[in-house]
């Protein structure tokens, strides 16, 4: 009778180890829409971040839940998706979403509700400060800002000895305003020019009498912070237009499914970005995408910045010691020297952004692949 | 001088693919009386029959763009017999149709976001897209001849079919009256179908080089606003004015954008538009101003 109570006991226990209380971490993506690509490679690297991280024992003893919400690239149901994290699943952070306008509209209400987010790739400086430039108490990042990426490309487009540059726009976007901004600041204190700045409104997909007048502007350079479909389309234009001899510089929204629309036309391009392929430390994390996915990992920034940011949630989980959303917070405010995949991450307390955090630099090679060109640490 | 001539070609192009949409707006008007706002969605369900075709036949552009043609022709008979008979059947007041026909072309764009998603595709590049330089002054690609090229030879043989055709014949007289033709014996049913058809087919060509053009997706059809407005401006209805409507759409956006500013084309349009049905409500080559909805 002893023995029956004592297996009892035992079998109870090692239930109650075994389904211990799985950590509910809230993702946000774009899976469908503009951004689709990128949002799908990310989910599934996040997936395999959190399957090693589950079957490595979790964390603090309890299993990571991944509850997965699609932005569809709307604002609108970017904040229902947050609102029923918040309310309804009760998750403990919220990771992801590539999109400063979503992460804008919803910080209001993961800030009043007190759950810690790390975005994965919006670069708008107001994703972590608000307008007043008071920090979001509750809100970090993992990628670069747009200043700085204006700062780069800039810096970039003096290195390659040009001096006259263009800037094509959507006027509707406040990316693309910011960039636009930073870039045009930053070149003409390095001494450059501004000879053509050029906007467009959001639906337009015709760019040609624009491109027709920055070819005869004589400018040496173009600067295009847009998102991945208009800058493909503003190539294909300018190879049609014969604008060959201008160097373009573009932003961190390249994807490889751009060359399916410009083709040959993306031979030579630069393009900002926050990681690259042929990064050593992420080779491995590749290799196991390809043999889970059996696919390559096409769209691999967001990718590796969302398999980073797991593991920095979970190093913060480990540090504050229980699952807490406030402790959590604090362990994500104090992250210092914490060794990623991508980067080596220290957390700015002042405005929540990665301290001096490296920028990469990708040309695209005749194989229409993007190879790494240069890294650049901040000044 | 060279950014002038520039800009004059870039409309052009431009003008000639709206001038293939804005025939079928015309075209519909000018039997039913009123605006077809699903046309739009024709231009998307050809792009797709092409892409997909291209992609998992490996057939050839012809065979592509026949289908895709046949194809987006019998889908607007499809939605006329779906969306607008019953209407017309049932009451004499346009306004209807033309509220139906917006319904439909959100359910036309939201049946491809559905089923194959809304992310952009492109076209294998199976029409030459290489810059064209003319005699040293200006540039653009081999695709905008050839779209203007196309869309003079769908035009002129539109024209022929009208003028030369006993089904022509019908349209015509159907564009003064339909009742009346109706009592003289035209089969009204199958007269509609035939317009539809032809307008389906002429979107169908629209689409194909919009597609290649500008890649797509389910919300290209809105592109076809643009054309609407220079059909208003030609004078809905009329062929020829849709023709000139959206040649006069075409060069003032280019120029606009070219020696004003990009940010200025729409303003600019659709001022065109405003002054237009301000001097002459019926457009510039329309005749009737009754019952316009």
């Amino acid at each position: 009778m002893k023995k029956l109570f004592l297996t009892l006991v035992l079998v109870l226990w090692a239930s109650t180890a075994i389904a211990a209380e799985p950590i509910k971490v809230g993702y946000l993506t774009p899976l469908t829409g503009v951004s689709a690509a990128f949002g799908i490679a990310e989910i599934n690297m996040v997936k395999i971040a959190v399957d090693e991280i589950n079957s490595a024992g979790g964390v603090l003893g309890r299993p990571i839940e991944l509850i997965i919400y699609d932005t569809k690239c709307r604002n609108e149901d970017a904040i229902n998706a947050v609102r029923r994290m918040v309310d309804n699943d009760k998750v403990v952070a919220i990771l992801g979403s590539i999109q400063s306008g979503i992460e804008i509209a919803t910080a209001s209400i993961t800030n009043n509700a007190k759950v810690p987010r790390i975005s994965t790739g919006a670069t708008n400086p107001f994703v972590t400060v608000d307008t007043k430039g008071k920090v979001r108490p509750y809100s970090f990042r993992i990628c670069f800002t747009d200043p700085y990426q204006g700062a780069l490309a800039a810096e970039l487009a003096n290195e390659l000895h040009k001096t006259k540059a263009a800037i094509l726009y959507n006027v509707g976007s406040d990316y693309a305003h910011g960039l636009r901004e930073y870039f045009t600041k930053d070149f003409k204190a390095l001494g450059g020019q501004i000879v053509a700045d050029e906007g467009f409104m959001d639906a337009d997909v015709d760019y040609r009498a624009q491109l027709t007048k920055i070819k005869t502007s004589g400018a040496d350079v173009l600067w295009l912070p847009g998102n991945g479909k208009d800058m493909a389309l503003t190539l294909k234009q300018m190879e049609e237009l014969g604008l060959d001899d201008i160097t373009v510089i573009g932003s961190d929204s390249y994807g490889e499914f751009m060359n399916e629309i410009a083709g040959n036309a993306m031979v030579g391009t630069y393009w900002i970005n926050h990681t690259y392929l042929e990064d050593p430390n992420m080779a491995p994390v590749f290799k196991k995408y390809k043999e889970v996915y059996n696919d390559e990992c096409k769209e691999f920034v967001f990718a590796t910045m969302g398999y980073d940011a797991t593991y920095w949630l979970a190093d913060a989980i480990t540090r504050a010691g229980k699952v807490d959303r406030e402790a959590i917070r604090d362990a994500l405010e104090n992250t210092k020297n914490l060794q990623l995949k991508h980067c080596v991450l220290t957390i700015n307390p002042e405005d929540h952004n990665p301290y001096k955090k490296s920028g990469v630099i990708l040309k695209v090679d005749n194989d229409l692949k993007a190879k790494f060109y240069k890294k650049i640490e901040p000044k | 001088m060279e950014n002038l001539m520039q800009q004059i070609i870039n409309g052009l192009s431009l003008g000639s693919v709206y001038a293939l949409i804005a025939v079928g707006y015309s075209l519909v008007y000018s039997i039913l009386l009123f605006s077809n706002f699903a046309h739009g969605g024709f231009l998307v369900i050809s792009g797709y029959i092409c892409y997909f075709i291209l992609l998992y036949c490996g057939a050839n552009i012809w065979i592509a763009s026949c289908a895709a043609l046949t194809g987006t022709g019998i889908s607007a008979v499809i939605v006329e017999r779906l969306a607008y008979k019953p209407i017309r059947e049932r009451t004499p007041i346009t306004l209807y149709m033309m509220i139906a026909s917006m319904g439909m072309s959100i359910i036309i764009e939201n049946i491809f976001v559905v089923t194959v998603g809304g992310r952009f595709r492109a076209l294998p590049p199976v029409i030459p897209t290489q810059p064209i330089n003319f005699f040293g002054i200006a540039t653009t690609s081999a695709f905008d001849v050839l779209s203007l090229i196309t869309a003079v030879v769908f035009l002129v043989c539109l024209q022929i079919f009208l003028l030369k055709t006993k089904w022509g014949l019908a349209i015509r007289a159907a564009s003064y009256n339909l009742s009346t033709a109706g009592l003289m014996g035209v089969n009204v049913n199958r007269l509609i179908a035939i317009v539809f058809f032809t307008a389906g087919l002429l979107a169908g060509v629209g689409g194909i080089f919009l597609s290649v053009r500008y890649t797509l997706y389910p919300q290209l059809g809105m592109i076809t606003t643009k054309a609407f407005v220079a059909a208003v401006i030609g004078g809905l209805g009329s062929l020829p004015g849709a023709v000139i409507g959206s040649i006069i759409l075409g060069l003032a956006e280019m120029l606009t954008a070219g020696f004003i500013s990009s940010q200025f084309r729409d303003l600019v349009v659709f001022a065109i538009l405003i002054a237009t049905l301000i001097v002459r409500p019926s457009g510039l080559f329309g005749i009737s101003i009754r019952e316009k909805v």
